[in-house]
């Protein structure tokens, strides 16, 4: 049997997802009602090749969310800041004001166990696991927004120290998708 | 979004048919309201998601939500129509597998 894909959040303050050097950025106050609004906003000239349907605003959304709800509190005197390079490949960098996410190792374990009943095929055990609740965590939360992450950000996802900035990249089937449709060019 | 309740068909399943966005603000009010229904005696509910074309981890997590509570009240759950990005948030949300899924509708069986 193969061995489970157990994949964690990492602290690396030093990685080069947060050079942010030649990106684009935007912030936005903490407003909860905006969050997707948010995300259309930052990808407004996102090439088409990457939007792969709605999944790229959908989990930008969740990073933005995280740092809106869980970061700031949803304290709109509190800004959330999105660099963003839509060159070749989606990379955000998404900062808030928070304390940072002091669950990180926490959830990192939850991830583990719940893997490993997948593995496991114990439906009823993932299933007592498929939510996490941390100390902090509402009646809404379950964690679902970072296993999805994890799969997503087939580059990477790299939380800062304080863990209140995270860094993330995806890169897309076919390579570059640097050209916006509204400017391509076709070549005869 | 919206949703709208079916009568039981030949299957005693009722079916819940959502349109529009099960996103976070629409997915808590969805999972309060099915969840409520199990706990009002509903034993055989279809989550309907042909018509919805965005799918976040609220909708991901009001799914699991309702999943926990029919297994507490011993109620089945069935999904119908996962289709697009919704159905692969569901994939890489490692839902998927909880999900007993029929085709969707006029489909053969």
């Amino acid at each position: 049997m193969r061995a489970p894909i157990v994949r964690k959040l990492i602290v690396d303050e030093g990685n080069e997802l947060f050079d942010a050097r030649g990106m684009r950025c935007l912030a936005f106050p903490s407003d909860f009602s905006r969050i997707r609004e948010y995300a259309s906003t930052v990808l407004t000239d996102c090439p088409e090749s990457f939007r792969e349907d709605n999944l790229l605003e959908q989990q930008l959304s969740e990073i933005i969310k995280n740092a809106v709800k869980h970061g700031n509190r949803c304290d709109r005197t509190r800004i959330v800041r999105v660099w963003f390079d839509l060159r070749k490949r989606a990379r955000f960098i998404v900062e808030d004001e928070g304390e940072g996410f002091a669950d990180l190792e926490a959830w990192n374990d939850f991830y583990r166990k719940r893997q490993l009943a997948l593995h496991d095929q114990d439906f009823e055990r993932f299933l007592s696991l498929a939510s996490y609740r941390g100390p902090r965590s509402g009646e809404e939360d379950g964690g679902n927004s970072l296993v999805a992450a994890l799969e997503y950000w087939n580059g990477g996802m790299i939380f800062n120290t304080k863990k209140n900035k995270v860094g993330v990249v995806r890169w897309f089937p076919g390579g570059s998708g640097a050209v916006a449709p509204a400017s391509r060019k076709e070549v005869p | 979004m919206e949703w709208r309740i079916s009568a039981a068909g030949s299957d005693g399943f009722a079916t819940i048919s959502m349109r529009g966005d099960c996103d976070l603000y629409a997915a808590p009010a969805f999972a309060a309201d099915v969840i409520a229904r199990i706990r009002a005696g509903s034993k055989r509910i279809r989550l309907d998601f042909s018509a919805v074309a965005y799918l976040d981890s609220s909708g991901v997590g009001a799914v699991i939500r309702i999943l926990q509570a029919a297994k507490a009240a011993q109620a089945e759950i069935r999904v119908r129509g996962l289709s697009g990005s919704p159905r692969k948030v569901m994939i890489m949300s490692n839902v998927i597998s909880l999900l007993k899924e029929d085709p969707a509708e006029g489909r053969p069986r």
